[in-house]
């Protein structure tokens, strides 16, 4: 199930144009982690390691999201597009 | 509660820099004329308090804060060359033409805050505190590349960046969670005990392939190939002193995990500190990756004629170099690395201090603006020629001395082993590189004490602190040849705190 997110997560990172699409394809590769991390720590390990870590990469995902969003924001306004091919100034 | 106490003794580099950082972000807030100026003194101030607690703590070494944290002496050394990096880009980096005119307060803050995660991320023992830390780190490095908030080339670097970075690290996420279900635990030692108590071969299979994930993070932070796409973009967009910042710090605390989480993660601790076979062949892996960064680095280098997208090139490639440490996985391969980082330090820094200044005064970075530069500012083209020698590897550089150390502990691991051949390939490979990479640096010296420029330009003018700070990384880059005793003794002491 988590492998699963995770390949979606990656797919939709790789073939996907809009930055807005990208970054929901990051929040699917994080949440297959957390799925990952909750599920061993309920039926593996035995421990609240799992789970605690699950809670700071919510948060973490949450702060990534906001920066990356705003940073989009800013090329929005630059470019008056979301579409990421059109970043290409800088090559060589 | 006597463990808190022993914690907070030890956390107090890290303390201060969480004070400081809390009064530059209040201090930007109030409406003063003289803002600017007080945050900088402040960021100054509590930079080098920390460098000042880092240089006198000394000991006890353990771990701390249960286990989440540890002290060693590898982690006092990588801290300190993490804050003379940022001390040293508040104090020369003033003149950046980028960044003038913009509100600094933040700037202040979001340094103080990359270099606060940096040193957690060079003491975590904990998988959660390790991916806390190189998040925290990369945010801010975030933030800190699109500071140019107006600016095309700035904000293409941070969304690269930000795109990248974010695969990169849930990847690193994803191969964490997986490493967690496999072992039942989130802690390196413990982690390492797993392995040690001896593993099935499917299992070891299951670790090599979540190592693999596991490096696309520290290989992002680290700008190893093949995670170095973001690298030169990166650094061509952002601001200068960002870049100059980006290229020294963030990767030291990105070698200083790579090394615990092999070191202190993945070996048999019966086979002590130094001499490590781990549960899995990881030099070979290491080693190919080392190859590919340093060769890919030099050779995309040859071309280049920006020269923030050289300096970058040749940081993939030094990231290559650097890594052949890691790949000897002995004393001596730990040491050398970081001799090279602090080399690194002082001869990057420098060539960046160059570059900002002609910038500041040309507002270019193109190579083809650099003919002449001799005649207009002789000092100026004298401490780029050491820099640039220095990263060449020519002897009484600094960057001399790293090589001697890296190829020293190469060749010493390859003859312990029954079978070298692998790390003698790594070293020759090593050794073409560096004759690859002589070739551009050397060629951007040649621009700039032969070549004639076709337009005729009034000489540079340099500040006295300019004039200065030149001359003291000038300093910086040959005076440790000649107290090389004292290097030496330095780092033999900075051996990893061998864990459980």
């Amino acid at each position: 199930m988590s492998a699963a997110l995770f390949c979606l997560g990656v797919l939709a990172v790789l073939t996907r144009r809009n930055a807005v699409n990208v970054l929901m394809g990051i929040e699917l590769i994080l949440n297959s982690a957390n799925l990952n991390m909750v599920a061993f720590s309920r039926y593996g390990a035995g421990n609240l390691y799992g789970q605690l870590f699950a809670v700071f990469v919510i948060v973490i995902a949450a702060a990534e999201v906001a920066v990356a969003l705003a940073i989009v924001l800013t090329m929005y306004r630059l470019r008056r597009t979301p579409n990421l091919d059109v970043a290409d100034i800088l090559r060589g | 509660m006597d463990e808190v106490a022993r914690s907070l003794r030890s956390f107090l580099p890290e303390t201060t820099l969480t004070l400081g950082l809390l009064l530059v972000v209040l201090a930007d807030a109030f409406r003063v004329p003289a803002r600017a100026a007080v945050c900088r003194w402040l960021t100054l101030v509590t930079l080098a308090a920390s460098l000042g607690f880092t240089l006198r703590y000394s000991g006890p070494w353990g771990e701390t804060w249960s286990g989440m944290l540890v002290q060693d002496p590898l982690a006092a050394l990588l801290k300190v060359v993490m804050l003379a990096a940022a001390l040293l880009i508040v104090l020369a980096f003033q003149r950046a033409r980028e960044l003038a005119g913009l509100g600094l307060g933040e700037f202040y803050a979001l340094l103080l805050g990359v270099t606060l995660a940096n040193l957690l991320l060079a003491t975590s023992n904990d998988l959660a505190m390790l991916y806390l830390s190189l998040e925290m780190v990369s945010i801010t490095s975030y933030v800190m590349v699109a500071y140019i908030k107006g600016d095309r080339l700035s904000n293409e670097a941070s969304l690269k960046y930000v795109l990248f970075g974010a695969v990169s690290t849930g990847a690193m996420l994803y191969g964490l969670s997986l490493l967690y279900g496999l072992t039942g635990t989130t802690s390196l030692p413990e982690i390492r005990a797993f392995l040690a108590a001896g593993v099935t071969d499917q299992t070891r299979f299951a670790v090599y392939l979540i190592t693999l994930l596991i490096l696309a993070g520290f290989g992002f932070k680290t700008a190893m190939v093949p995670f170095h796409f973001w690298c030169p973009d990166v650094y061509e967009g952002a601001p200068t002193p960002v870049t100059a910042f980006l290229s020294v710090a963030p990767k030291a605390a990105g070698f200083g995990i790579l090394l615990r989480f092999f070191f202190s993660g993945l070996s048999y601790p019966q086979a002590g500190a130094g001499g490590l076979a781990g549960a899995i062949n990881w030099p070979l892996t290491l080693a190919i990756l080392s190859a590919a960064t340093m060769t890919l680095g030099n050779v995309a280098a040859l071309t280049q004629t920006n020269m923030k997208r050289l300096l970058a090139y040749s940081s993939i490639a030094h990231a290559g170099y650097i890594l052949m440490g890691v790949v000897a996985l002995s004393e001596l391969g730990l040491r050398a690395l970081l001799i090279y980082l602090l080399a690194y330090l002082f001869m990057n820094l420098g060539a960046f201090l160059v570059v900002t200044l002609v910038h500041a005064d040309l507002g270019s970075f193109d190579l083809r603006d650099y003919p002449g530069l001799y005649r207009r500012a002789p000092l100026l083209t004298l401490a780029m020629a050491i820099f640039l020698l220095s990263l060449i590897g020519i002897p009484p550089m600094v960057g001399f001395l790293g090589k001697l150390y890296l190829f020293a502990a190469l060749l010493q691991k390859a003859a312990t082993l029954a079978d070298g051949r692998m790390l003698y390939t790594l070293a020759v490979i090593g050794a073409i590189n560096a004759a690859i990479a002589a070739y551009y640096y050397v060629r951007v010296i040649r621009a700039m004490f032969i070549d004639e420029s076709d337009a005729e330009r009034p000489p540079l003018k340099l500040e006295l602190a300019d004039q200065a700070w030149l001359v003291v990384l000038m300093i910086a880059n040959v005076v440790p040849i000649l107290g090389w005793t004292y290097v030496e003794a330095w780092t033999r002491a900075s051996t990893l705190w061998p864990g459980k």
